[in-house]
């Protein structure tokens, strides 16, 4: 039945604790891509000092990005860890039955989704470096390819997280 | 003995905390970078992961094991994830020995491209998924 603590089911059913893990896993989730989206637009579209008021997109962009670079690395890291953990429950009682409906593609893509959650996790240390050295020019290049392919892996896993969940989540 | 406290130093807006700074820890970080897309695909595609898990019955196996007749599926992905932790982490380890100017030599960019161009290799070693 997946990675489920006994003492736990005294207080709670089984339903509501792996409830309870994906709702944090999709919550730290929501702020992750917040972040790295974020950040994405600040080493793509850097503000320029205008001299009228910021509009919205600009003031989206206008993030300070040394600052998210600490949260971005906790935020990927604790939404992994949840991810893995409910993944116990998801080999069992959807992964099963969506293959049982032939949906090959979701599946797939779930696979791709759990790849690049695991090379995502890789980059982290070199990205948190090249972002605590901000100032430092050799970085400014890599500092953006980076973000930007972090961004990119936080959105394709976040959507295939939210399609998967449509296919046989909550109340299936 | 003075009564009034010394200020701290201000840190400069934008100053390195010390592990940034460390070249020790920029080089293990660039190689552990560039190895995770390397090890993880072979690891993918060779199914070597470092412990299977089998979800029916929480058990865990060393290395690769077949899933078990009616105890469910047998999990590799946490394996290969440990495996290419712990293969990332040992080369980083090892490149820290390396000499400044060798590691120097690595193109940066190659810490975003090689995780782009381990995907078209991850979706060929996922073809099976892909039917209509």
């Amino acid at each position: 039945m997946g990675l489920v603590p006994e003492f736990v089911l005294d207080y709670i059913s089984v339903n509501t604790y792996w409830t309870i893990l994906f709702t944090i896993h999709a919550l730290l989730a929501v702020a992750l891509l917040g972040a790295l989206t974020h950040q994405a637009a600040a080493v793509l579209m850097p503000v320029r000092q205008a001299a009228g008021g910021i509009d919205f997109v600009g003031r989206f962009r206008a993030v300070h990005g040394p600052a998210y670079a600490t949260a971005v690395c906790v935020l990927w890291l604790a939404t992994f860890v949840f991810g893995a953990w409910i993944y116990t429950k998801y080999r069992m009682y959807v992964r099963i039955p969506i293959e049982q409906e032939g949906f090959w593609k979701t599946q797939g893509f779930f696979e791709m989704k759990e790849h690049l959650a695991t090379i995502g996790m890789g980059l982290l240390p070199f990205y948190w470096l090249v972002w605590k050295n901000a100032r430092d020019p050799e970085y400014a290049g890599v500092r953006k390819g980076l973000t930007v392919t972090l961004a990119g892996f936080c959105w394709f896993i976040f959507l295939v997280g939210h399609v998967v969940n449509n296919v046989r989540g909550f109340g299936s | 003995m003075s009564t009034t406290t010394e200020p701290a130093p201000a840190k400069a807006a934008g100053a390195p905390a010390s592990l940034a700074a460390s070249a020790t820890f920029r080089t293990f970080a660039l190689v552990f970078a560039l190895a995770t897309p390397v090890i993880y695909v072979i690891c993918e595609m060779r199914n070597w992961p470092l412990f299977t898990y089998h979800p029916g019955t929480n058990r865990v196996d060393l290395g690769w094991a077949a899933a078990v007749r009616d105890e469910g599926p047998a999990m590799y992905w946490y394996g290969w994830t440990a495996s290419t932790l712990v293969g990332s982490a040992i080369l980083g380890a090892f490149a820290t020995m390396l000499p400044e100017s060798v590691i120097r030599r690595i193109p940066l960019s190659l810490v975003w491209i090689l995780p782009l161009a381990a995907i078209p290799v991850l979706v060929y070693a996922l073809r099976f998924f892909w039917r209509w």
